[in-house]
């Protein structure tokens, strides 16, 4: 049982990542990015080919966060003016452009086949039997290290600057800030926390194919900060934990329902994830997305 | 612990209480005076791209389990199965296979079906002395470094891709054209068939990899259909298989069409239409159809038609059972190292598990054959040859017209 | 050689034909309720499965499938509506657009759980094609055209020239005035879920008879939907008929020269570039 809570927890905290980047871009932006998980691939990929290499793994990591974050800045500075709902459609098109490129350009991504053994940091140092937990907790430093970075933004200068920004945009520029290229900042660094996530995610698994990199992955990262409410980022973190609930809720439920066969089984829980996002919406007035001022 | 006077412990009925709530929860029938049982675990397709086999997959372990635990299980020991879906995904897969793994305990995980999830959950398997099985066509599969416990039932695709290049050669085609859907083995099976195809004096006029779940492969079949084939070697899924045989008929293609019977069978036949699939073969490296262990399958699943991947199920579970009967173990690691002993020659041919646990109990040495084929394997894990059966569509039934014996 | 390119031309017509349905409800849904409905797939996949219910489930014959289809479709649009979006009409549109997700996942799973994963098709015979001076084209695709087309006439019609029709393009163009030209926009809003969802639904039994039905099917055809509707300038009907054959001929075409694998690439990348460059859409006024 341990085991199998060590590996849910690694997950949950991979998406806590994800979710602090997204909310990042959303809570300071106000960027609709539905094509998150592209960012998320680019730093799986690039660490896992870079570590297969032979390149060690504290520079794997750093050229895969600079990437991840470079695409971000470009991605922001071609789509940050478009209305959010088309916004949304163009992110989501960036990520499915990627991952095409990932599926076709075999020579190399591998393709379809994806990348088998990808080398796990100092693993020969730990040997096999702690190093599940051993990642775990690398990732949860580095993860609370993350945290206590962004929590430090949001109440520094830069950050009330940020939220002056996101409360009214208009005064702010008036104010002479400038508004675009801190918007851009802030998106590029929500990038390169989705690309550090995905290292982490290419590294445990050992295992990465384009098929993993779907936006069913965003769009459960945008579950995740929903369904953690509030839109801070303790909201996304906790929002993991929720997300994860969601995606491992009928597992062992099924056990006591075998009327139910497989796919009807998946099919339910898929619903209720529907119909709770759906409730959440309605009913969460304030929170992740407060309505917008309508200025025009 | 307290000795409660007739020589149970209160530790033992607890695990007999618990081993019998569990079976409770299966529906099978308690055996009184059971001892361990034995946790095997199933991880197949039931939603996803592989939901339309993964169901019937799962169903046809279950299936065995149930025909030996009833007759008394493994010297004894009755077989809990736990069941997990993949649903095609490889992340949920890993979360899915450390449920088995680390909360069920399982020694065996079974029915994996797509390459990547095949490949995401086998570190899990192997470094905790799990063996896995399955379904999947990567040739990566043969070369992780698995320490043994990864098996597959299904062939390789320079196998696959010489014999259906053979096939075509045989048939005496001359211009074809090859489409494969976008996987894993797209190309490798396609570089072997052209090679082997092209070295037997036919063209291959075309090579086109498409996109999985279009909804229309006009255009691509446009750029086919140009270059004049007879023959059309279509490596597909059913789903997309049957938009392209619609597609051609409409075209009006009058060709063959060659392809695998995971993606030919009855399903694509009743979907398109007796017309539209009429002629096209079917090529079965994956079903011994004509054996007596897919009759027995056949017989278990009540006749429903049995398609490829639930044959490899079904002979996933026989050689983890087997197995564990030959060596008396009740380990991943003791699959392992009796495995080719039921699986290989030499030894008494047997197609089921009842047929071959009697034949363990008088000491005799069995040799599994499969509904999926001969079921022996090499060093790698692996298969080393199947059967092929070669069916072609006639007024809408795949009627089977040969065969090798691999 | 010509018809070689020309066949790739009607291929693209098909396609075009076959989104134009599910594009113009879009556009319409867009036009008046003012967020991108996500869920249009889906009403595609129900259509689709409705038909196969009357037509397999109950061995009604295809036409009378197709009449049942048109019919209910539309009450699912107007389930939906009122159940999803009504307590959500002061919303912003992003919301709405991730209310539409939930849907589209809640009515796909519905599916799988009634019907399953596997695609099944109508009792109808497939035809052999018909060629014409080396260009190969389906009798079912020709009536394809012939479907969509009538409807294209038809939805015109209707919002030209009747009542409703005139109130549907009032609140499209500007809620507030409409309302206050006593334009009840809840009946507008009922209505254009109902024709929305019925369009996209006999799209859905068409792309059933073409190829097959499945519960994914209609998401296979989101982003093309988008596209069309996009590139023919968003919330105006009649051009969501010119961005969809633009799109149909453009994935197409393409295929010419791009490898079949990056067939996904082409709606992506039109829609981006669009947006990017000309947001009104090809044939749209600027708003």
């Amino acid at each position: 049982m341990i085991n199998y809570l060590i590996a849910i927890f690694t997950f949950v905290l991979i998406y806590a990542m994800l979710a602090l980047g997204l909310n990042l871009q959303w809570g300071f932006t106000g960027l609709v990015n539905l094509g998150h998980v592209g960012f998320f691939a680019i730093g799986a990929y690039t660490s896992a080919l870079l570590a297969k290499a032979g390149v060690p793994f504290a520079l794997s990591l750093a050229v895969a966060i600079l990437l991840a974050g470079f695409a971000g800045t470009l991605l922001a500075m071609t789509t940050l003016r478009l209305k959010e709902d088309f916004l949304a459609i163009v992110t989501l098109g960036f990520s499915e452009i990627l991952r095409l490129f990932l599926l076709n350009e075999s020579w190399l991504t591998g393709g379809a086949n994806g990348i088998i053994d990808i080398p796990r940091p100092i693993r020969r140092l730990i040997g096999q039997h702690y190093y599940e937990i051993f990642y775990l907790l690398m990732l949860a430093a580095v993860l609370l290290l993350v945290f206590l970075f962004l929590e430090r933004l949001r109440l520094s200068p830069y950050g009330r600057m940020l939220r002056a920004i996101r409360e009214d945009e208009i005064v702010a520029a008036t104010a002479g800030k400038n508004v675009f290229r801190s918007k851009v900042q802030v998106f590029t660094l929500g990038a390169s926390l989705a690309g550090l996530a995905g290292v982490f995610y290419a590294h445990y698994l050992s295992y990465i194919a384009p098929e993993m990199f779907v936006p069913l992955v965003s769009i459960n990262v945008w579950v995740a900060l929903i369904a953690g409410g509030s839109g801070n980022n303790k909201g996304a973190i906790l929002g993991a934990f929720v997300l994860m609930g969601f995606l491992e809720s009928t597992r062992f439920v099924k056990d006591f329902i075998p009327m139910l066969s497989g796919f009807r089984l998946a099919a339910v829980r898929e619903i209720l994830v529907g119909l709770s996002l759906i409730l959440i919406m309605i009913y969460k007035q304030e929170g992740v997305l407060p309505e917008e001022k309508i200025l025009s | 612990m307290k000795n409660n006077g007739n020589g149970v412990t209160r530790r033992e009925s607890l695990k007999i209480i618990g081993g019998a709530a569990g079976l409770m929860t299966m529906g099978l029938p308690i055996n009184l005076g059971a001892q361990e049982p034995i946790r095997l675990g199933t991880l197949c397709p039931l939603t996803g791209a592989g939901g339309p086999y993964g169901p019937q997959m799962q169903q046809a372990i279950a299936a065995v389990v149930k025909e030996l635990n009833d007759a008394g299980g493994i010297w004894g020991h009755p077989v809990q199965l736990f069941n997990e879906d993949s649903q095609t995904n490889p992340e949920a897969a890993v979360r899915a296979v450390h449920k088995l793994i680390d909360v069920n305990k399982v020694i065996a995980v079974m029915g994996t079906w797509a390459s990547a999830v095949t490949m995401a959950v086998a570190p899990i398997c192997f470094n905790n002395r799990v063996v896995e099985f399955s379904v999947s066509g990567a040739d990566a599969i043969s070369d992780l470094k698995d320490d043994d416990y990864i098996w597959r039932t299904q062939p390789n695709t320079f196998l696959q891709g010489e014999f259906h290049a053979k096939f075509a050669l045989q048939k005496g085609w001359k211009r074809i054209a090859y489409m494969a859907v976008q996987t894993p083995y797209a190309k490798s099976f396609g570089d072997t068939y052209k090679k082997v195809a092209e070295a037997g004096g036919a063209k291959i006029l075309e090579y086109l990899i498409y996109e999985a779940d279009k909804p229309s492969y006009r255009s691509e079949l446009t750029k086919v259909l140009a270059t004049k084939p007879e023959h059309i070697m279509l490596m597909g899924y059913t789903p997309d298989s049957i938009a392209i045989f619609k597609e051609l008929y409409k075209m009006g293609y009058k060709g063959g069409i060659q392809g695998p019977s995971f993606a030919i069978n009855q399903k694509l036949v009743d979907g398109v239409g007796a017309e539209v699939a009429e002629g096209a073969y079917s090529l079965d490296p994956a079903s011994d159809l004509q054996s007596p262990a897919f009759k027995n399958l056949t017989r278990l699943l009540g006749a429903q038609d049995v398609n490829s991947y639930a044959a490899q199920t079904y002979d996933h579970i026989n050689l983890v059972t087997l197995s564990l009967a030959e060596g008396k173990v009740n380990t991943g690691t003791g699959i392992r190292d009796n495995l080719r002993k039921v699986a290989n020659p030499p030894g008494t041919e047997v197609s089921g598990f009842m047929e071959g646990y009697k034949l363990i109990k008088e000491g005799k040495k069995i040799n599994y054959q499969g509904a999926s084929g001969a079921c022996d394997f090499d060093d790698k894990g692996d298969i080393l040859s199947r059967p092929f059966s070669f069916s072609q569509v006639k007024g809408g039934k795949l009627v089977v017209i040969g065969g090798i014996k691999g | 050689m010509a018809e070689y390119y020309f066949q790739y031309i009607v291929n693209g017509i098909i396609s075009g034909g076959i989104l134009a349905l599910p594009a113009i409800a879009f556009s319409l849904l867009y036009g008046i309720l003012r967020f991108a409905n996500f869920a249009i797939g889906t009403y595609l996949t129900a259509g689709a499965f409705i038909a196969y219910a009357a037509n397999v489930t109950l061995g009604l014959p295809i036409y009378a499938a197709f009449l049942v289809t048109m019919v209910v479709s539309g009450f699912l649009g107007v389930g939906v509506d009122q159940l999803a979006f009504r307590p959500m009409r002061k919303r912003r549109p992003l919301t709405l657009a991730i209310v539409s997700i939930a849907v589209s996942f809640i009515l796909e799973n519905m599916a799988r759980f009634i019907w399953g994963n596997e695609h099944k098709s109508y009792n109808i015979p497939v035809l052999r094609g018909m060629e014409w001076g080396g260009i190969r084209i389906g009798k079912e695709q020709i009536l394809i055209l012939f479907i969509a087309l009538a409807f294209m006439i038809l939805i015109q019609a209707l919002l030209r020239f009747t009542r409703m029709g005139k109130a549907m393009r009032a609140v499209a163009d500007n809620a507030m005035l409409a309302s206050v030209k006593g334009i009840d926009s809840e009946q507008v809003i009922l209505r254009t879920s109902y024709i929305g969802a019925a369009l996209a639904g006999t799209a859905g039994m068409m792309v059933g008879i073409d190829t097959t039905i499945d519960p994914l099917m209609g998401f296979k055809f989101v982003l093309s939907i988008f596209a069309s509707a996009i590139l023919g300038g968003i919330g105006s009907a009649t051009t969501a008929v010119g961005g969809a054959f633009f799109v149909g001929l453009a994935e197409e075409v393409s295929m010419i020269w791009l490898p079949a694998t990056y067939k996904s690439a082409i709606g992506f990348g039109m829609i981006v570039l669009v947006l990017l460059f000309r947001p009104q859409g090809l044939f749209g006024r600027n708003r």
